[in-house]
């Protein structure tokens, strides 16, 4: 029997290079994603390594782990403390951590992109081991800089070069005196000031936020953590190098986690659309070797021989599928690796490893998929009759549509109302809204089927009205077997379905975000700087004191915490805030905001049962056990998208001034003001920061929305992995029903069809699958869309926007996706050779 | 195009102008010849002649059937006649034109507009209806149907009542009976069966030949069948005898016993 199946491998090689690549495909996705996640990890290992080569303990300031979850900048330590450090037993060497932003401008005097990293400014000591020099010499006073490798070649600056660099707000003529190399840095860029620059620009309160130590020769690091911990204030904290490390590593590693998770399940709706392929290559394999697989069981095979035979198939298929797939999946990952390295300007990924795992899971996952495809398939092929090898159609009769299409308007329909009424609810049930989901999608997959008849009939309307009898022998072809047709279309189904669905939320989030700055944003111009640095804090102040400007507004951000509530508190002052954007006040005065009392938006309140007056204990930024006073609550608003506003008085105390950065600065002209002359002048001021923008209202807008579409597109291109799997699904069903179609197209030829017209029919199926697939998933996508943007429509995405360009692109693609999949098979219908075609044994 | 004089199908093709381009140019009533014939398959030591130098001529408005032994060749010159395959060497004229000189696209249109086809088996398109099938030609030419003409070939083959059957819905008969007005509908210059009855019993054989025999005497239909039955040979005006790929003999006007007189006297001169 074994022998059977290999010789039917073999026999049909052509199908089974089409299946094994859709298995390919996804499995692609899986090991590109494992191997990545690895090699990142095994180069986070590295870096952080190197980092902390040399530092045996770290002596930080007061404040919470997971600084990057809250915002919450830690406390810093004063540099007074460094003598007392030096002379602590055991302990060689002592440097205090000078770190703030430095952002280089390059050669066509624009700031050297980070890609949203940020642009670092560190002390250049000569025994650092963190970096090396490479060439040139360190910088030894203001005016001049060290720059590492990769943003010195970001900047197409040289050693040697006259530049701009804005250390810690203020601009500066530098010159580059040599160029550093680091690990990596993820795409930030690095400049290197000399020790007193560093001081002065990153320590100007006389803190920093970390000294590193190194232990004497012999002096363990535990052992030397107890004795610094020792000499400590109570407010800061002493930490091995192997902990910081850890510490870091972690924190990294969470990131990567959520990456990972993220691209496993677009992984996972790839291999779920390819098991559609499988399901259905094995149903169309088995029907057309009904007559040899009842002939097999005539000369005495059992029903569990066949099963079998067909499943070692399937292994097979599967074996080789992931093994392909892996390959794939490596060169993938090779892929993102250069992408990123074009991206950042960096090899963040050092060597591509594949662990033992990756080859275990990858082979596993689509071997199991294959396999579990093709179960019914196969137990369909174990019922066939050994009479069926007598009888001269040899095709398994067509089973009724209807029970199945009950039961998949029942899930259908169960789905839409639980939906509805999830989404719908005051407050959403999202585990609901899940189920519900996958029961709407599993009921549409199940009564796909169903659709079909009309689906078809009215997408090859136009190919009939045209062509006549080319469009009817296309649209009949179609809807022979409407069970496959339908699951060929369900591959593409799934991915489009999540295309349109996607883009209804992102065109929605658009519409919300374009409505509320419309609504709440008051101010005539909006300044943004585009890297984490910010924008320094003397722009702000700068552009109050313009002549025609009315009020500035500077907002920041710091995290304050109470009881259960973590928030990014919106800081500012209330002076001018009014013009600038529209807070509306349920109880209280927006003038309450000052010092330590603040405002607090409608929803916490009522949660917490808080009104004016209410005193409450939180953390805020570096302050512990703070107690704030509530002076006002505000309707919740999305422009400023947070439960607290603080005064920037609280901002100045909680956040140490190296860590002090506006986020936002919005300027209100005055009355009758030459928008243009003041536009001008913003852009003046702005100028010399190489980061800063200046927009207005509506570009503030569009490049809100600018930032939504590169998430999308984003998406678009994980999504793009499926649809190639569903188009190479077209291409395989098309391919296996032009050989089971052999004799047909045969005798179309012999009566007069020319290979054109041939071709022609071909086509319009594809394009009728496609357009079919096409069209279920815009419905679905647009239902689950609508669902989410109606169940998030408390959370600000309150304007629902139908992405029509997206839905007829969508649909305009599925055209040119049929016609590019019925290239391959219609050209070998073609070259069909009308006699043999003929005299061939269906 | 290798088209040497313009015949209106039904009209007798008016000789002369053939005269200089042919080896032997057929006589007037000739709507379909064979010169020097042969067909070739494989190549060295596997090579097996289908057909050997045969030459034969058509005539227009006549029943002709072809019998001989199994692997004699008939297919394979039912397949040259037909445009389907393209002999190793020799010529074939159909209604005046030599299709040797054809591409494709032009054996394609003659296929279509100038040759019918009746198979032993497999004869429709299986998702269309009868009718649908019926003028699949015309369809695909993107001609009109010629609606009076339809109606008689569907009555006189009595397939009304199924004209919106599939073939799934038909018998063997049927199905037939819906090939051959298929092959019929569009007034092709010659239809080529080939063991049009051979799944079917005799009384559906009988009615089969019985409508093949009605159209050449009512409707001036040229057709040339392949059989290996004596008594459907006996429907034809006249038998053509082949063997290892040559044409031995022939007889006008057969009946089942003059067939099966033959038959029997090139088995034992086989034998002997
Ligand atoms: N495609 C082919 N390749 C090789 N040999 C072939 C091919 N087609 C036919 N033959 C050979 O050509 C010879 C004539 O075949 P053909 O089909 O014309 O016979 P036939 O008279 O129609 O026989 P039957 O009565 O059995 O249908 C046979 O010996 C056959 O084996
Ligand atoms: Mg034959």
């Amino acid at each position: 029997m074994f022998r059977f199946t290999l010789a039917s491998v073999r026999g049909h090689l052509v199908r089974f290079l089409l299946t094994a690549f859709s298995v390919m495909l996804g499995v692609s996705f899986v090991a590109g994603t494992f191997i990545l996640r690895d090699s990142i990890d095994t180069t986070l290992d590295g870096l952080f390594a190197s980092a902390s080569k040399g530092v045996d303990v770290v002596v930080r300031g007061s404040g919470e782990t997971s600084a990057i979850v809250t915002g919450a900048p830690r406390g810093t330590v004063p540099l007074a403390l460094q003598a007392t450090l030096a002379s602590v037993p055991g302990v060689a060497r002592v440097v205090p951590d000078f770190q703030g932003t430095a952002i280089l401008a390059g050669k066509d005097g624009i700031a050297v992109g980070t890609g949203g990293a940020p642009a670092l400014g560190f002390a250049f000591r000569t025994d650092d081991p963190s970096f090396t020099l490479v060439h040139g010499r360190g910088p030894t006073g203001p005016g001049e800089v060290a720059v590492e490798s990769v943003t010195l070649a970001k900047a197409d600056l040289h050693v040697g070069d006259s530049t701009t660099a804005v250390i810690a707000g203020q601009a500066h003529p530098v010159t580059i005196t040599g160029e550093v190399t680091f690990g990596a840095l993820f795409g930030a860029t690095a400049v290197l000031v000399d020790e007193a620059t560093a001081r002065t620009a990153f320590a100007p309160d006389g803190t920093v936020s970390t000294f590193s130590i190194t232990a004497e020769p012999g002096v363990t690091q535990q052992a030397l953590r107890q004795s610094v911990a020792a000499v400590l204030p109570a407010t800061d904290e002493a930490v091995t190098g192997a902990a910081m490390t850890a510490e870091n590593k972690s924190s990294v590693a969470a990131g990567l986690g959520y990456l990972t998770t993220f691209l496993l399940a677009f992984a996972g709706v790839a291999l779920f659309v390819g098991s559609f392929i499988i399901v259905n290559t094995f149903s169309m394999l088995v029907a057309q070797r009904t007559r040899e697989l009842a002939l097999v069981r005539a000369v005495g095979a059992s029903r569990g021989q066949v099963v079998r035979s067909v499943l070692t198939e399937a292994v097979v298929i599967g074996v080789v599928g992931s093994a392909l797939g892996l390959g794939l999946g490596l060169a993938i990952a090779a892929g993102a690796k250069s992408l990123v390295r074009v991206a950042l300007g960096t090899d963040i990924v050092a060597a591509l490893p594949v662990h033992p795992a990756t080859v275990l899971w990858s082979v596993a996952v689509g071997t199991i998929v294959t396999v579990g495809s093709a179960v019914l398939p196969a137990r369909r092929a174990s019922r066939i009759s050994p009479v069926a090898a007598m009888r001269d159609d040899a095709t398994p009769p067509a089973r009724s549509l209807r029970r199945r299409g009950v039961v998949g308007l029942a899930f259908l329909a169960v789905g839409a109302v639980l939906l509805t009424v999830s989404v719908t609810r005051d407050s959403p049930s999202w585990p609901g809204a899940a189920v519900a989901a996958v029961l709407a999608v599993v009921g549409m997959l199940v009564a796909a089927p169903l659709a079909a008849r009309p689906v078809v009939t009215a997408v090859t309307w136009p190919f009939v009205a045209l062509t006549g009898v080319i469009g009817r022998l296309a649209r009949q072809s179609a809807l022979r077997v409407p069970r496959r047709t339908a699951a060929t279309a369900s591959a593409l189904m799934i991915g489009l379905a999540l295309v349109t669905g996607v883009s209804v939320i992102a065109q929605s989030v658009k519409a919300s975000v374009a409505d509320v700055l419309a609504r709440e944003l008051t101010s005539d111009f909006v300044l943004r700087g585009a890297s984490s640095a910010g924008i320094p804090a003397s722009i702000g102040p700068a552009a109050a004191g313009l002549p025609q400007v009315q009020s500035v507004t500077r907002t920041s951000v710091v995290g304050v915490t109470v009881d259960d509530v973590a928030a990014s508190a919106v800081v500012t002052s209330a002076a001018g805030l009014a013009d600038n954007i529209v807070i509306t006040m349920r109880s209280g005065p927006l003038t309450a905001l000052a010092g330590d009392t603040v405002l607090v938006n409608q929803t916490t309140a009522t949660a917490h049962g808080w009104t004016v007056g209410s005193v409450v204990t939180a953390a805020v930024g570096t302050l512990t056990a703070h107690r704030l006073t509530i002076g006002g609550v505000f309707q919740d608003s999305q422009a400023l998208g947070t439960e607290f506003v603080v005064d920037r008085s609280l901002y100045d105390q909680a956040v140490p001034v190296s860590a002090r950065s506006d986020r936002g600065v919005y300027v209100r002209a005055a009355p009758g003001a030459d928008l243009g002359l003041l536009r001008s002048q913003l852009v003046t001021l702005a100028k010399p920061f190489l980061i800063v923008s200046v927009e207005d209202g509506q570009e503030y807008s569009d490049s809100t929305a600018a930032s939504v579409d590169t998430l999308l597109n984003l998406l678009y291109v994980l999504l793009l992995f499926s649809v190639i799997v569903a188009v190479l699904g077209i291409i395989n069903t098309l391919a296996l029903s032009i050989v089971e179609r052999t004799r047909e197209i045969g005798l179309l030829r012999a009566v007069g069809l020319r290979r054109r017209q041939l071709s022609g029919v071909i086509t319009v199926e594809a394009i009728a699958t496609a357009l079919f697939g096409a069209v279920l998933g815009c419905l679905l996508g647009l239902g689950l869309g609508i669902a989410m943007q109606r169940g998030l429509r408390s959370q600000g995405l309150d304007q629902l926007a139908i992405p029509w360009t997206t839905i007829v692109t969508v649909l305009v693609a599925s055209v040119v996706v049929g016609v590019l999949a019925a290239a391959l098979p219609s050209a070998r219908a073609v070259r069909l050779d009308i006699l043999r075609a003929i005299s061939t044994e269906a | 195009m290798a088209r040497l004089i313009d015949s209106p199908i039904g009209t007798p093709a008016p000789a002369p102008a053939l005269a200089t381009d042919r080896v032997t140019p057929p006589a007037p009533s000739v709507i379909a010849a064979a010169i020097g014939l042969s067909k070739i398959y494989g190549t060295g030591d596997a090579t097996v002649t289908a057909l050997d130098d045969v030459s034969v001529e058509f005539a227009r408005g006549r029943l002709t059937a072809i019998m001989g032994p199994s692997g004699s060749g008939k297919s394979t010159l039912m397949h040259c006649m037909a445009a389907l395959d393209s002999p190793t060497s020799g010529r074939v004229i159909i209604d005046g034109v030599d299709i040797s000189g054809l591409k494709d696209s032009g054996l394609t249109t003659l296929r279509r507009d100038r040759l019918g086809f009746v198979f032993q088996a497999y004869n429709l398109v299986p998702t269309l209806t009868a009718q649908e099938n019926i003028t699949l030609p015309i369809d695909i030419a993107g001609a009109t149907l010629d609606r009076p003409w339809f109606d008689t070939v569907v009555d006189t083959l009595g397939i009304r009542d199924r004209l919106s059957h599939r073939p799934s819905e038909l018998s063997g008969g049927q199905q037939q009976r819906v090939a051959c007005a298929r092959a019929l509908v569009s007034r092709p210059a010659i239809i080529f069966a080939d063991e049009p009855t051979g799944n079917l019993d005799s009384r559906a054989s009988a009615e089969i030949l019985g409508f093949l025999r009605r159209s050449v005497d009512e409707f001036g239909q040229t057709i040339v069948m392949v059989t290996h039955d004596p008594s459907a040979a006996a429907f034809a005006d006249r038998v053509l005898f082949l063997a290892d790929g040559r044409i031995v003999d022939e007889l006008d006007d057969p009946t089942a016993d003059r067939v099966l007189e033959r038959m029997r006297g090139f088995e034992l001169g086989g034998r002997s």
